[in-house]
């Protein structure tokens, strides 16, 4: 670990007013469950930290009349307790419930589960320079690959981590960004980037960007949403592959249906081809297994992670099936 | 083919099992003990450990907690190669960082594996030693490797040491295996797997060296406090009686901290430049690549069957891959577990270049366990039988292996019967895969077979005090196996105190001498040396009581802190009086020392220890994911001395095996020559949430010539069958054997699709 120095700015335009003169500069920090380990194993060396924590008031859940405005450091643990968060969206509850473990989720902000970085053993190993790190290559692609990306892959296959995004995006969200160019509101499925855009980002965010704040829509007459996370083992995992889906559906079908994927892609992954299949029939098993094959049928698995296809179905059938 | 170091790592280590249990015997006793006519009073209860409090309290002091005046913290440069030459190596710019105390280069000539040290240094503080190891500059030619066993195994391959990386070690044959195949109704061939696994105890390795003139005194987290003396003295080339070692508490071991270690010479090195105590604890990264693993199997199994159920011929061919190390014996088992007459075995070793193996937790009897016991369930299923059936059929009352020598006890037809009601065996289905729907239950059996025996030669002291106060002195080590606790049980229950009225002094090497923590010997070894010390100063009371008493000392009875006359209970002395009385007469002024030691046992049986669990899982039939929802453990161990401790010792032994049967697996990538996982994020340790119903039960016999109080060990039984037992009922509920661990969900996945084909 080399040396750092923290800076605690007070409000949101001296973080945005930095000037980003060299890479690696600076790093904001949340929680620092992910950014304080990156540093610890030297796969970053920032110069300052900035801390957002020092900013007062970026922690909150408001009900609004549009709509539900979250905090970007707003804890994971203080999302998966509330109420309103429970009863309306359960797939962002379902989400935020199911992230790493009661420690992680204390610490852990909605902020920072968003931009996390991924955790690709290449990625994360200090002596590897993969592609995503500067270097030439992506030892996945070749290597050891279990866990990663069937589909959107091509330069780099990371799965990106978050259980928040696929949750949230699925649910319509927003999420407000101040930059020094200024403030914006973008949906939150337009935030992520595929390697093929930038190899070394995830997001669009730049270094002196503050993702501030999440917003959701009210949620409307019979919608209703999940979050299914298939993991290996029985907790503090990430996944292998979830869906979070939402609608409106009654009488056994669906009038309007979201499918959102994690674990399979670089970036939470719509399916918008099974979600047209779907939509306006009568649901069954076979229903939903078949949409989810159409739609996977553009998956490229590597060596090892073929498996993820066949989970995906099992996972987004029983998803769509427990909404009925 | 042992490596000419000093290090507990591979050969040495594992070597040092099946010597002393399989082909050493001990020195004949004068008498032979005869331990089943003693009754108890604490010794076969529950008594909770002595510590427990200290411990849960965070009072008692780990290797970790160690801080001394002065004290420096080391860090080692390790090689980022899997293989390469170190050309050269500079280490002349590290003392111009301010706070810098020493550095030592390590390593001349090629390193083998990634993690390797090569150099190390010793700072002020942990992130002074971190920066310093930057500057050190080492050339490196970097050498073609191969990590993998495939790889290794390729024609071409690169040689990982300086002979071909594929290696026979052990060949053994019984019979004749061709006759034993012509005899079966049936013949089968299945290959299983298992995946490296590493020990990662909760308290990483480490040392705190200081050096007090020539005398040199280390705290270590050691399993083996004299082997990590001696190994010290060996590489430092200085006598072993100016070392001492001490070891208070430790967070695990497992088999990993066996002996000396690398970093610990490392540490004694720098704290002798820089002439202050130097602290070297390894991180978790470190864990992962240099201080062992259990390794790998491939095993193949061919075995011939009656239509009865009786075995005609067993074969095994097995390549195991402990890195630079050797691998283990993986054969005991289907030597020695069952009765058949036809039994042909055959070993490799297979060279990677990742760090040495050491032995973990019952090294090879767990792979060796997990193959055997899957293939007789995939035998019996062959010709119908009950699975319990097809293993009672072929019980067997003598070790084949070890020149047909009749145990001295078995209890496995006892393990077999509690075990079958507490799980309710004929729940199972009684064809595999039977069931239907989407979630899926399967029970499974499988069983066990370790030593178990003491070490000859064990000493242990018990002594009195004039003021009644009394110690009991080992130098052996509690691993948190409880190994105070029931040294404070046994000198209680032989002088009639309770366990909280004996002092237990333990982990240092200026106390009576004792082998180290593994191969499940510290029981056996440590309980009779410390019962044959209580006896004597048991003896000496007597005597003194009887001359009070005016009886003969055969005569007196020893309970509840009182001397009786056992043929008249009215006449008795308290045991505060005696000793106050001895006193005042001036018969008992200083303390007196009674040396116990544990000799031996009579030859012309073999002692080993059984066991048998019975798993029932749930199994995710379209996911691939396994449950495990119960397992009953029963084990016969001879004597049980603390019920509540062995029970733990069940409890971890399968939670230990739910997370190898299911999650564990090192990764390595071919590429990098890394280890994939060297963190807990990605090798995958079972959590709170995946440990199943465990049911401890023990039967208790008393092995009748093992030693003065018929106990055998019990660290390792218990985590031998969980793997096999919890494969069967996978097998049991979905009809289709695993044949691999960590069965995770993509290997069910794919098993089912071989059923599907099949
Ligand atoms: C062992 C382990 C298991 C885990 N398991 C899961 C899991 O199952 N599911 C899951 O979703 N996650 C999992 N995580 C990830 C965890 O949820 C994230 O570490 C956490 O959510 C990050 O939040 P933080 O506030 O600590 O972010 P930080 O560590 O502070 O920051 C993370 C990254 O986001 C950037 N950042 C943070 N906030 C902002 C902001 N407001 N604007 C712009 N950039 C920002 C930082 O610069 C940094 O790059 C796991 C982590 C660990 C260590
Ligand atoms: S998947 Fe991406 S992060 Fe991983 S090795 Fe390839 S380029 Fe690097």
């Amino acid at each position: 670990m080399t040396n750092f120095k923290i800076a605690e700015p007070q409000t949101i335009d001296q973080v945005t007013s930095l000037t980003i003169d060299k890479k690696d500069k600076y790093k904001l920090m949340a929680g620092g469950t992910d950014l304080l380990a990156e540093i610890k194993d030297e796969i970053i060396e920032p110069e300052v930290v900035v801390d957002l924590k020092s900013i007062p008031d970026l922690s909150y859940i408001k009900k609004e009349k549009n709509g539900v405005r979250i905090g970007a450091l707003t804890s994971l643990a203080r999302l998966a307790e509330d109420t309103l968060i429970k009863n309306e969206y359960p797939a962002l509850h379902e989400a935020a419930n199911s992230v790493a473990s009661p420690q992680l989720r204390n610490m852990g902000t909605a902020g920072g589960n968003l931009c996390q970085r991924p955790r690709c053993w290449y990625y994360r190993d200090p002596q590897v320079k993969c592609r995503k790190k500067g270097g030439g290559r992506c030892f996945a692609f070749r290597g050891k690959n279990k866990y990663h990306a069937i589909l959107g892959g091509g330069l780099c296959y990371i799965v990106h981590p978050s259980d928040l995004a696929p949750a949230l995006i699925a649910l319509d969200a927003e999420i407000s960004i101040n930059s020094p160019k200024g403030n914006t509101t973008i949906p939150l499925t337009n935030f992520y980037t595929l390697p093929k855009i930038n190899v070394r980002k995830e997001n669009i965010l730049a270094p002196n960007e503050v993702l501030r704040e999440i917003k959701i829509p009210l949620i409307k007459k019979e919608e209703k949403s999940t979050y299914s996370k298939f993991i290996e083992r029985g907790t503090w995992d990430f996944a292998i592959v979830s869906a979070a889906v939402k609608g409106t559906v009654s009488g056994g079908i669906f009038r309007d249906i979201t499918i959102v994927l994690g674990g399979v892609a670089p970036v939470p992954w719509r399916l918008t081809k099974a979600e047209n299949i779907i939509k306006g029939k009568k649901i069954t098993e076979d229903l939903v297994r078949k949409a989810t094959r159409e739609a996977l049928k553009e998956a490229k698995p590597l060596e090892e992670n073929g498996y993820k296809k066949e989970l995906a179905e099992i996972v987004l059938y029983r998803a769509v099936l427990s909404l009925l | 083919m042992r490596k000419k170091e000093y290090f507990a790592d591979s050969e040495e280590a594992s070597l040092l099992y099946r010597e002393e249990f399989r082909d050493m015997k001990t020195e004949e006793p004068e008498v032979a003990p005869s331990p089943e006519k003693d009754k108890f009073e604490i010794i076969g209860k529950s008594t909770s450990r002595i510590d427990g409090e200290k411990i849960v309290t965070g009072r008692a002091p780990y290797t970790h907690d160690i801080k001394l005046r002065g004290m420096l913290y080391g860090k080692i440069l390790r090689s980022p190669h899997a293989c390469a030459e170190v050309i050269s190596m500079d280490i002349s710019q590290v003392q111009s960082l301010p706070g810098v105390k020493a550095a030592i280069q390590l390593k001349k000539g090629r390193v083998t594996y990634a993690g390797e040290q090569v150099a190390a240094v010793a700072a002020v503080d942990e992130k002074t030693a971190e920066q310093a190891l930057k500057l050190i500059k080492v050339e490196y030619k970097s050498l073609p490797f191969a990590v993998t066993e495939e790889k290794a195994m390729e024609e071409g391959a690169p040689q990982v040491r300086k002979r071909p990386n594929v290696q026979k070690f052990n060949e053994y044959t019984r019979g004749n295996i061709d006759k034993g195949f012509k005899e079966a109704d049936f013949v089968l061939e299945n290959t299983y797997k298992t995946a490296v696994e590493i020990h990662h105890p909760a308290e990483t390795h480490g040392s705190v060296a200081k050096w007090e003139g020539e005398r040199l005194t280390v705290w270590d987290s050691t399993q083996a406090i004299f082997g990590v003396r001696d190994g010290l003295a060996r590489a430092l080339k200085i006598p072993a009686s100016r070392i001492k070692v001490i070891k208070h508490y430790m967070g695990g071991g497992f088999g990993s901290k066996l002996g000396i270690n690398d970093y610990t010479v490392a540490a004694a090195m720098l704290a002798k430049q820089a002439n202050k105590p130097v602290k070297i604890i390894l991180s978790r990264r470190e864990n992962s690549l240099c201080v062992g693993n259990r390794p790998s199997s491939l095993q193949t199994i061919k075995g011939g069957v009656k239509k009865d159920g009786t075995l005609t011929a067993l074969y095994l061919k097995n390549y195991t891959s402990g890195g630079i190390g050797r691998g283990d014996y993986c054969s005991e088992p289907v030597v020695d577990l069952y009765k058949c007459p036809n039994v042909q075995v055959e070993e490799h070793s297979v060279f990677t270049n990742t760090g040495a193996s050491r032995p973990t937790r019952a090294p090879g009897h767990v792979q060796g366990t997990f193959a055997l016991e899957g293939f007789l369930e995939e035998l019996a299923n062959k010709i119908n039988l009950d699975p319990l059936e097809l293993r009672k059929k072929n019980y067997s009352t003598k070790n084949q292996g070890d020149k047909e020598t009749p145990y001295s006890s078995k209890g496995l037809n006892k393990c077999y019967q509690l075990g079958a009601e507490k799980i309710g065996w004929k729940r199972r289905n009684k064809r595999p895969g039977e069931g239907n729907g989407k979630v899926r239950r399967g029970l499974g059996v499988a069983s066990q077979i370790w030593w178990g025996v003491g070490r000859a030669g064990t000493q242990a002291d018990v002594k009195l005090h004039p003021d009644g106060s009394v110690e009991a002195i080992c130098g052996t080590q509690d691993i948190g196996c409880g190994t105070r606790t029931y040294m404070a049980t046994i000198t209680a229950e032989t002088l009639g105190l309770r366990p909280k009225d004996v002092t237990v002094k333990i982990g240092n090497t200026e106390y009576p001498w004792c082998g180290g923590s593994g191969g499940s010997t510290t029981t056996p070894s440590v309980a009779p040396a410390i019962r044959d010390a209580a006896l004597k100063a048991a003896d000496y009371l007597k005597k003194m009581a009887a001359e009070k008493l005016k009886a003969k000392p055969d005569e007196i009875n020893i309970t509840k802190g009182k001397f009786s006359n056992k043929n008249d209970p009215v006449q008795s002395i308290g045991y505060k009086k005696l000793i106050e009385e001895l006193r005042k007469e001036r018969k008992f002024r200083r303390e007196k020392v009674f040396h116990g030691e544990y000799v031996g046992r009579p030859s012309g049986f073999a002692y080993n220890t059984f066991g048998a669990h019975f798993a029932e899982v749930e199994v995710d039939v379209e996911t691939g994911k396994v449950k495990v929802l119960k397992v009953v453990g029963v084990h016969e161990i001879g004597r049980l001395i603390n019920k509540i401790t062995a029970e733990s010792q069940i409890i971890g032994g399968i939670t230990q095996g739910v997370s190898t049967a299911l999650f564990e697996e090192r990764i390595m990538d071919n590429t990098t020559g890394n280890v994939a996982n060297p963190n807990f994020r990605d090798y995958k340790i079972a959590t709170s949430l995946d440990i199943p119903e465990i049911t401890p039960l023990i039967v208790d016999t008393v092995d009748p010539r093992i030693n003065n109080l018929g106990a055998k060990g019990l660290g390792e039984p218990p985590r031998i069958p969980p793997a096999g037992a919890i494969a069967n009922a996978v097998y049991n509920a979905i009809g289709v054997h695993v044949r691999e661990i960590p069965m995770t969900p993509d290997k069910v996945l794919q098993a089912l699709k071989r059923k599907e084909v099949d």
